[in-house]
């Protein structure tokens, strides 16, 4: 559901939550990030941070400089500003990130997995079957035939949840229960209806498809992708996956190693909602690549 | 130069307020998790509230100092003995080239902070040189400190002497039960009314599975309204699942039934709710707790929250120092 009022939630003395609606349909986090997008250029006073996510936003603000009530007013004020979803333009870089679908490193994690927690078998060809795919490679084409939204940056630093912009893409999965304990560097995870890319080491819960080559934050500046910036991705943003074999990850490998990868970011798009929306009508849902 | 002869155990370079404004990046605040103690201690050796100094945690280290220095700890009762005698806390204290800082495990308390005069030259990462281990991120190597190495420390005369005034401290309570303010929200609509006095009527007991991530509590089974157990899928399978939102700093994170409190160094975001949070005035408390103690929490709006939060930044002043 979209609220009609957005709710201003308290969250402790320095912390509010805005919810735009309490699911996870696209427009949703359109709304949020409108809001992040315009607290950004308004430098509303007092505002420390915001973190937007699926339906919401947390703004973190500094109780000297403006009051609980104030802000909520401000936030209304601003997200008043926005319209309607459909007039919304954000900033949007698109990232073409190399991935090697059906890898031999998460598969060796689900192998191990299987061996010391629960039965499994292996992820891309389960998440294939559940969602009416042929067989693992098509999994690949469907899964790398769409933009991937960035709806949020969290957690592990850097780590982007994305959600497939192309209806004709879109898959879902149910997420590990109990949770994996470790996790490939790199992995690309989906579960729900969410991708993501695996920053560290840890713990998780997607299905893991593929693995890429490069980093996504890097707090060295040893790639000229981070000389101003610490993690690649923000929200908004969309990634590409572009598939490469064995020959060309390894090679991928090696430049990142040597501090001379550079990404392939396209910087001068803005996302149009309403351009989207007549995009997607436009299409046959039934279509899969 | 302060030369860690033993490290205690994860102690860390930390700076106050720690690495603010990059939640949307997934970097948490970090800095000391008793902010009242470390900020005094600065205070009192002349620095900035805020310069880079040594949080302990439960044992504290054994430090050489390379130089003439002046120095003050507060925080846990570390018992601290330079050259076999014990030195006071709360006060600032000159120590000479070659002398030796012996911090022992926290009899009263749980985190140590150790000031000196300039402060740690560790260098800003994102505007803050608070260690955060997980990203390797901050202090000298982005890690807790080890044996053997030397930290640099800026130049500073300081002044031995002085004290911080008895009202100025915090107490810490008697008994094992620490009162805890809390804030209700921002998902305290999916409890129900026996779920939230089962909140407040309970003593939850700190599990020792916390550290500065996060704070995990024992306590009886939580209760929902139909909001957390009659919903979208999408949210998850448990009544405490939801899509995934950002946290508060603070919150009272409802992981399946567990409650754990998000600190420092804690997550960004994800797929539980928060029913409560703990504001940033009760945050000291909870970095002096051990495992084992309890919470009893006790419910406060946001408006006495920021007044608590008021009181606090007027205590950690210069007026406190005599």
């Amino acid at each position: 559901m979209i609220y009609d009022e957005p709710r201003v939630l308290p969250g402790g003395d320095t912390f509010v939550l805005v919810q735009f609606g309490d699911d996870a349909r696209i427009d949703l986090n359109f709304m949020a990030l409108g809001l992040t997008a315009a607290l950004r250029e308004d430098r509303t006073k007092g505002v420390i941070d915001t973190n937007p996510s699926y339906n919401s936003v947390v703004v973190e603000y500094d109780p000297d400089l403006i009051g609980a009530d104030d802000l909520a007013q401000e936030l209304r004020r601003l997200i008043e500003g926005l319209g309607s979803v459909e007039d919304l333009e954000l900033e949007s870089r698109l990232a073409y990130l190399p991935v090697m679908y059906r890898d031999p490193w998460t598969k060796a994690c689900v192998e191990d997995y299987a061996q010391r927690i629960a039965p499994r078998d292996g992820d891309p060809e389960f998440v294939a079957r559940i969602n009416g795919l042929e067989d693992a490679a098509q999994l690949a084409r469907v899964h790398s035939g769409t933009e991937h939204w960035v709806v949020a940056v969290c957690s592990t630093p850097g780590l982007p949840l994305m959600v497939a912009l192309d209806p004709r893409c879109a898959i879902t999965s149910p997420k590990y229960n109990p949770p994996r304990t470790w996790t490939t560097l790199g992995a690309i995870g989906v579960g729900g209806l969410s991708t993501s890319i695996y920053t560290t080491p840890g713990p998780g819960g997607y299905n893991l498809i593929g693995r890429t080559p490069v980093p996504l934050w890097d707090t060295q500046a040893r790639l000229p992708a981070y000389r101003d910036r610490v993690v690649l991705l923000d929200a908004a943003d969309r990634v590409k996956f572009v598939p490469v074999e064995l020959e060309e990850f390894e090679y991928i490998e090696r430049r990142v190693a040597d501090g001379t990868y550079a990404f392939n970011i396209t910087g001068y798009q803005r996302f149009s909602v309403r351009a989207y929306k007549d995009w997607v009508a436009s299409l046959d849902p039934s279509e899969r690549f | 130069m302060l030369e860690i002869v033993k490290p205690g155990l994860e102690t860390s370079i930390q700076d106050f307020p720690g690495r603010v404004g990059y939640w949307n990046q997934g970097f948490p605040p970090s800095g000391p998790m008793d902010m009242w103690s470390f900020r005094l201690a600065n205070l009192v050796v002349g620095n900035d509230e805020g310069a880079p100094g040594l949080e302990a945690q439960f044992m504290g280290p054994t430090i050489k100092f390379q130089r003439d220095s002046v120095i003050a700890m507060t925080g846990a009762n570390m018992r601290p003995i330079l050259d076999g005698q014990p030195i006071p806390m709360w006060e600032s204290v000159a120590v000479g080239a070659g002398q030796t800082l012996l911090m022992g495990p926290a009899v009263a308390g749980a985190r140590g902070y150790l000031a000196v005069a300039g402060g740690i030259d560790a260098p800003e990462w994102l505007g803050s040189a608070s260690t955060f281990h997980k990203a390797g991120v901050g202090g000298l190597d982005g890690h807790a400190v080890r044996a053997g190495q030397v930290l640099p420390v800026k130049e500073a005369a300081g002044t031995p002497g002085r004290r911080v005034a008895d009202r100025a401290r915090p107490t810490f309570p008697g008994g094992k039960t620490w009162e805890i303010q809390a804030v209700r929200g921002p998902n305290d609509d999916w409890i129900d009314d026996a779920g939230h006095e089962r909140f407040i009527e309970t003593a939850w007991m700190l599990e020792a599975r916390s550290d500065r991530t996060g704070y995990r509590l024992t306590g009886p089974d939580w209760t929902f309204t139909e909001k957390a157990t009659n919903k979208a899928p999408e949210h998850g399978d448990f009544p405490s699942n939801i899509i995934d939102q950002g946290y508060p700093l603070g919150a009272v994170n409802l992981g399946g039934q567990t409650p754990i409190i998000l600190m420092n160094d804690g997550p960004s975001m994800g797929g539980f709710i928060c029913p409560y949070t703990v504001p940033s005035a009760g945050f000291w408390k909870l970095g002096q707790m051990k495992p084992n103690e309890y919470i009893k929490f006790r419910e406060v709006s946001v408006g006495e929250a920021q007044k608590l939060r008021l009181a606090l930044d007027e205590t950690c002043t210069h007026d406190s120092i005599e």
